[in-house]
């Protein structure tokens, strides 16, 4: 009974003790200042943690990937679900989103920063179109595939076209909305590290590329590991909150073994 | 056999009001983060500073001890910007987005000539000063058969950026040596840390070392200097501070308060290097072991390790204008620089270090 309750939690822990594991045999056989074992690094983590410098770096960097996110929400859900219900709207962003998914958002950062400084406005920015297009492909799919039925019969209780994208449309393509937003918050998470690679002031990207420069490896790794713990965490929460969101649209699937 | 078995639901009008629970929830945290955002009104002026690491202590004094200094946050302020280099604070200069920053000669020489950055040097943050000081130097592994320039034919070379400045100096010892610097050689770009492991994996025949990773490399062993820069340029000037020259010319006062303020913070750096120690660990995150084997050292004799000695720094943090000269025109002569400079070009009448009120 025990055993079945923890199974589930098996599979996980197995992965990463073997990530782990490959790690530490990897730095034994190279033997380079470049790759020091977990053992070392996994030392810097609560040192990180308990350092309230550090931790203001990290709390930074969420405020301005929060910040890129939920901007990017409030452009990138009314035109995803705008170009899911008008031919028109479709046929005129699709060619542009298809020109501008490619191009590495970081990369812009040196252009960014000619236009909006070196400061916050240019990190948020390059957040914000790193997470953008994710939010406004998955808005567009779950808009088109509202049923008709459901907008014949607000239209013939007299609701007009803006009430029925937000009160109708909108709920009925959130659970399609939020599976973009989970890969726009892995993406933000990406973006935000980036963003700060060639001019900071505050930020994880500040602990990752100063330790980096100074060659300062063990904090480098106990910062990727913290970053990806970020990473799962946020992932975990969200999920919480989309199935309290969304929970009616989840199918309930079980597999019966065994039977006919 | 294996059967799925599906729970169909729906959605309904009544759930859309979790929704906007939700919404509202995320509108009220964005709304409170954007908030923090906003500066708070500043009454006193505000420099915007570019930095980087590693050896900008008169500044780093600044960040870290502004109490020590009577019109830092009385009379100014500093917005302090870190950079992954040089190049980038160019760009930065020259969109308008930094009043002052660090910058290598090579840079700043390029941002002038070949993108019109107009710049004072105001004050040095370190150069070289030949035997004493350390100087930037290509290292092998003990075993290697490469014992000096002449046996860098074909080799594959480690720059830290290419097109860096350090690169005109060996440029000029390849010739030296009958080789062409664009065809003989192989150069690959790879950041300082990185240099050592790949000279001791064999990765690269030759790699450049600077401190604090020479200091290191050296105390594990295994690698030999083959070129130190100092015996082709002696007394390079490494890292200086340039300002904006539309900003010294609209704000000479405040200009001259920053001038002041670095003199004086590379003064304090170096009458007290424990806590200059204490400043450059707060900074870099590192323990101090990695810097105290060489910081602010000399080498004890010409035959020391160059790892074992500091860059050189001026006291009152004077910018070696004729060394920068001689640089100018070497860039020139290499290649590196599409015109010949004049430094005068670079230098106020009043601003620059060291300067005291």
């Amino acid at each position: 009974m025990v055993l079945r309750r923890f199974l589930p939690a098996l599979p996980p822990l197995l992965a990463f003790a073997g990530i782990l594991a490959i790690w530490e045999l990897l730095s034994l056989y190279f033997g380079l200042d470049g790759l020091p074992p977990p053992s070392v690094a996994l030392r810097q983590v609560p040192v990180i943690l308990t350092d309230p410098q550090s931790l203001f770096d990290i709390v930074d960097s969420l405020r301005r990937m929060a910040i890129g996110i939920v901007l990017a929400l409030v452009f990138a859900i009314p035109v995803g679900l705008w170009m899911g219900r008008s031919r028109f709207a479709a046929a005129f962003f699709n060619p542009l989103l298809s020109v501008i998914y490619p191009v590495p958002k970081a990369a812009l950062m040196p252009i960014i920063m000619l236009w909006l400084g070196v400061g916050d406005a240019s990190k948020i920015l390059v957040i914000f179109l790193g997470v953008t297009l994710p939010l406004i492909y998955h808005s567009y799919q779950g808009s088109r595939a509202v049923e008709e039925k459901l907008l014949w019969s607000a239209a013939a209780m007299g609701m007009q076209p803006p009430a029925r994208l937000a009160r109708i449309v909108l709920p009925a393509a959130l659970p399609e909305i939020l599976v973009g937003c989970r890969t726009a918050l892995v993406l933000g998470l990406i973006t935000m590290v980036t963003s700060e690679m060639i001019a900071r002031q505050t930020g994880i990207g500040n602990l990752v590329f100063q330790s980096l420069e100074m060659g300062i490896y063990d904090t480098v790794y106990a910062m990727i590991v913290i970053i990806g713990a970020l990473g799962f965490i946020l992932d975990v929460l969200f999920e919480r909150l989309r199935g309290w969101l969304v929970g009616w649209a989840e199918p309930a699937q079980s597999i019966i073994v065994g039977s006919t | 056999m294996i059967r799925f078995r599906q729970k169909q639901r729906s959605f309904t009008f009544e759930r859309g009001f979790r929704l906007e629970r939700g919404l509202a929830l995320a509108f009220a945290i964005a709304a409170s983060t954007a908030g923090l955002t906003a500066a708070s009104a500043q009454t006193i002026p505000t420099i915007r500073v570019g930095w980087t690491v590693p050896a900008e202590d008169a500044k780093y004094w600044m960040m870290k001890r502004p109490q020590e200094f009577p019109n830092l946050g009385k009379k100014y302020n500093v917005e302090w910007v870190q950079f992954q280099g040089t190049a980038q604070m160019v760009q930065a200069m020259a969109a308008g987005a930094l009043d002052c920053s660090t910058q290598g000669v090579l840079s700043l020489a390029q941002g002038a000539a070949s993108a019109g950055l107009q710049t004072y040097i105001v004050a040095q943050h370190v150069g070289e000063k030949a035997p004493e000081s350390f100087s930037v130097y290509w290292a092998v592994k003990d075993d290697s058969p490469i014992k000096s320039v002449k046996d860098f034919k074909g080799k594959t070379i480690g720059l830290n950026v290419l097109g860096t400045g350090i690169w005109g100096p060996l440029a000029i010892a390849l010739k030296k040596n009958g080789i062409d610097p664009d065809k003989d050689v192989k150069l690959v770009e790879a950041a300082f840390p990185t240099q050592e492991d790949a000279i001791r994996t064999g990765r690269l025949d030759v790699g450049v070392l600077n401190q604090p990773f020479a200091a290191r490399a050296e105390a594990k062993g295994g690698l030999r200097k083959v070129f130190a820069i100092s015996e082709e340029i002696p007394d390079i000037v490494h890292i200086l501070e340039a300002c904006s020259k539309t900003f010294v010319d609209k704000n000479p006062e405040l200009a001259a308060l920053y001038v002041q303020d670095l003199t004086a913070g590379m003064g304090k750096a170096l009458a007290n290097r424990d806590e200059t120690l204490k400043i450059v660990t707060e900074i870099f995150k590192a323990p101090v072991a990695v810097f105290d084997p060489f910081y602010f050292k000399t080498r004890a004799s010409s035959d020391a390790p160059l790892g074992s000695a500091d860059f050189a720094r001026d006291p009152g943090a004077a910018a070696n204008y004729d060394g920068i000269q001689k640089m100018f025109k070497l860039y020139y002569d290499v290649g590196m620089l599409p015109k010949q400079l004049d430094v005068k070009d670079f230098k106020h009448a009043k601003i620059f270090a060291p300067l005291k009120p």
